[in-house]
């Protein structure tokens, strides 16, 4: 077998690997469970929740990540690597931990008067849209630092000699540059919040009808042995996944000004 | 008026100071240096793209080394134009019009003369992604020239141009500094297209201004051994002897052995090093049988033909003496060179010219 056959099969085998994986959900499907399992307002509830706290999370951290990753990416200022580092925290760090690092910061006394006299995160709806903006934000900042890069800054320069000031600048012609990149990301970073756990879970907890995110109703639904819901809700985190690729890569194609 | 005093500026990558700088209003003053002197970096301190340490710059006698680039009325084509890619001709053009905040109405009837100069009607509605090099350039300097700045600020625009191409901005820019007379400071490494362009040049080289003057000034009385390399310029020999003639108003140069003699200028002083300069362009080969000029008189050597080359525009002779051995470079028209019937090996007499002589301090 010549060396391009080889590596092209390796290719197959992560597909079939992947593809048995999902083929295997459908010896679940149908039948009566199945259909009880998607009305149940639980099911429903789960859905809507984490579409809406992850939509939520997510323009929270676009409105953070972009100057950040602006800043990052245009200017030098003291810290600057530093603030790159951390930014990548969430990237490496368990999710878990993540979590739990927040609830112990919500027993702080500083964390104890912010729900005092704030909001409540802890157990709370808040509290799961806190975990999902926790993991994007540092994946939504480098992402976008990542498309504004792209961007030579000497368009910023002529545009600013010609009169333009730098808000001005940024709004007609960084942000027209970039919109793919920056859309792609946000798309991004919605699709990781939709699956979010592990922070979740352990600042927000497992309650049904209040904080179960999809991601949480697949393993309390594993946990009763109710195989359905689980599959029912992988399917809907698997669509968007596959949804969220695709326009991905439809952003990315062609080139408008042609 | 443009004016430049002292300006110091530290990156972390490289630093110049003290930099002055003189332009007048209506000149087209080229900032001439080798790539890597830091040009660039003078030209983005004026657009305020960095913040100088030192220094003052005036521009119609408005101190602006504190003001935001908006604020400036510079108008910058980068190397690589910058057009926005987003925008189409048109909108490229009215950029810093509406930028600025100013009433497109009144510009109409400039920016239409601009157009039409430029001859960019037909492309209006087009993206930059689809234009060709040239007419790239052509919306470039039509877009920076439409809000009418006090400068134009051109980092070398015609580097990475085919010939023809390069002709046709060459000319472009000729035909728009005298249509409408804009103040122009243009960086270039290259002393030919300075040459035909600049009222006035600036050589920079090695973090400082080594000379400024007229394009002739420049080519034909060099300052230093710098300036005179950096323009290519052929036949520098160091002066081994100094000596004043007897009738005092002309120096004895000694160069391997052949005196050259050479009419006094003021600053030079005995026992100072010097190297003297030929002009390629100055030297005469002489015919056979043909009277001289008195004047040449002077300078006449004996020697023989090394090599030729057909250049274009004129044919390059390579003309060693028979005393000393030095090796001159002379530089003769097409038609005299037919003239002249040369051969490799051939022996000939060279008369130097008054006007082929410059001393350069060593």
């Amino acid at each position: 077998m010549g060396f391009r056959h080889t590596l092209i099969g390796v290719a197959l085998f992560i597909f079939l690997f992947y593809f048995g994986l999902i083929l295997s959900l459908f010896y679940f499907m149908g039948g009566k469970g199945f259909w009880h399992a998607w009305v149940n307002p639980y099911t429903l509830y789960s859905i809507r929740l984490s579409l809406v706290a992850a939509t939520i999370a997510t323009f929270l951290a676009i409105f953070i990540a972009l100057p950040s990753a602006y800043a990052l990416s245009r200017f030098e200022f003291i810290g600057k690597n530093v603030v790159d580092t951390i930014l990548e925290i969430p990237m490496i760090l368990s999710p878990i931990a993540l979590g739990a690092a927040f609830l112990i910061f919500f027993n702080t006394p500083m964390g104890k008067l912010i729900q005092e006299k704030g909001i409540y995160f802890v157990f709370e709806i808040p509290g799961v849209i806190l975990a999902q903006f926790a993991t994007v934000a540092g994946l939504a900042t480098r992402l976008m630092k990542a498309s504004l890069d792209e961007i030579s800054p000497r368009y910023e320069a002529v545009a600013r000699s010609l009169g333009s000031s730098p808000w001005k600048t940024f709004y007609r012609i960084t942000l027209p540059l970039s919109y793919k990149g920056l859309l792609a990301s946000g798309i991004l970073c919605w699709a990781k919040a939709v699956g979010e756990f592990g922070a979740t879970v352990t600042l927000a907890g497992a309650m049904p009808g209040k904080t179960e995110t999809m991601p949480i109703a697949i393993f309390t639904a594993l946990a009763s042995a109710n195989i359905e819901k689980a599959v029912i809700l992988i399917f809907i985190l698997l669509l968007i996944g596959i949804g969220t690729l695709y326009s991905v890569r439809f952003i990315g194609k062609g080139y408008r000004y042609d | 008026m443009i004016k430049i005093e002292g300006l110091t500026i530290r990156l972390k990558t490289f630093e110049f100071s003290d930099f002055n700088l003189a332009i007048e209003k209506g000149e087209f003053h080229f900032l001439l240096g080798p790539t890597g002197s830091g040009k660039t970096l003078i030209l983005e301190s004026i657009v305020g793209l960095h913040r100088p340490r030192k220094g003052k710059i005036w521009i119609d006698g408005k101190e602006v080394q504190g003001l935001p680039p908006e604020k400036r009325e510079v108008s910058y084509v980068p190397q690589d134009l910058a057009l926005f890619p987003h925008l189409n001709v048109w909108e490229n053009i009215i950029y810093g019009v509406k930028a600025r905040g100013l009433q497109l109405k009144d510009y109409d009837s400039y920016i239409g003369d601009l157009i039409s100069i430029t001859k960019i009607e037909a492309l209006l509605e087009r993206y930059p992604a689809r234009l060709s090099g040239g007419e790239k350039k052509r919306v470039a300097l039509l877009r920076a020239l439409a809000s009418k700045p006090k400068l134009l600020i051109l980092d070398e625009p015609l580097t990475g141009l085919d010939p023809s191409i390069k002709f046709e901005i060459q000319q472009l820019l000729k035909t728009l500094h005298s249509s409408f007379q804009p103040t122009i400071l243009c960086v270039s490494h290259d002393f030919e297209e300075a040459y035909l362009l600049a009222d006035r040049i600036t050589v920079f080289i090695d973090g400082k201004v080594q000379q400024v003057g007229t394009k002739e000034e420049i080519f034909l009385k060099p300052s230093s051994n710098k300036v005179a390399q950096f323009l290519g310029l052929r036949n520098l020999y160091p002066v081994s002897s100094m000596a004043k003639d007897p009738d005092q108003r002309r120096w004895l140069l000694g160069v391997n052995g052949l005196l050259f003699s050479v009419p006094m200028v003021p600053d030079q002083r005995e026992g100072e090093k010097w190297n003297l300069f030929i002009r390629p362009e100055e030297v005469m080969i002489l015919r056979e049988g043909k009277p001289v000029k008195e004047s040449l008189k002077r300078n006449i050597f004996e020697g023989e033909i090394v090599d030729f080359m057909d250049r274009g525009r004129y044919n390059l002779v390579h003309f060693q003496s028979q005393e000393g051995n030095l090796l001159f470079e002379i530089h003769i028209p097409n038609y005299a060179f037919r003239n002249l019937d040369l051969w490799k090996g051939k022996k000939v007499r060279v008369a130097l010219r008054e006007e082929s002589f410059w001393i350069i301090p060593h």
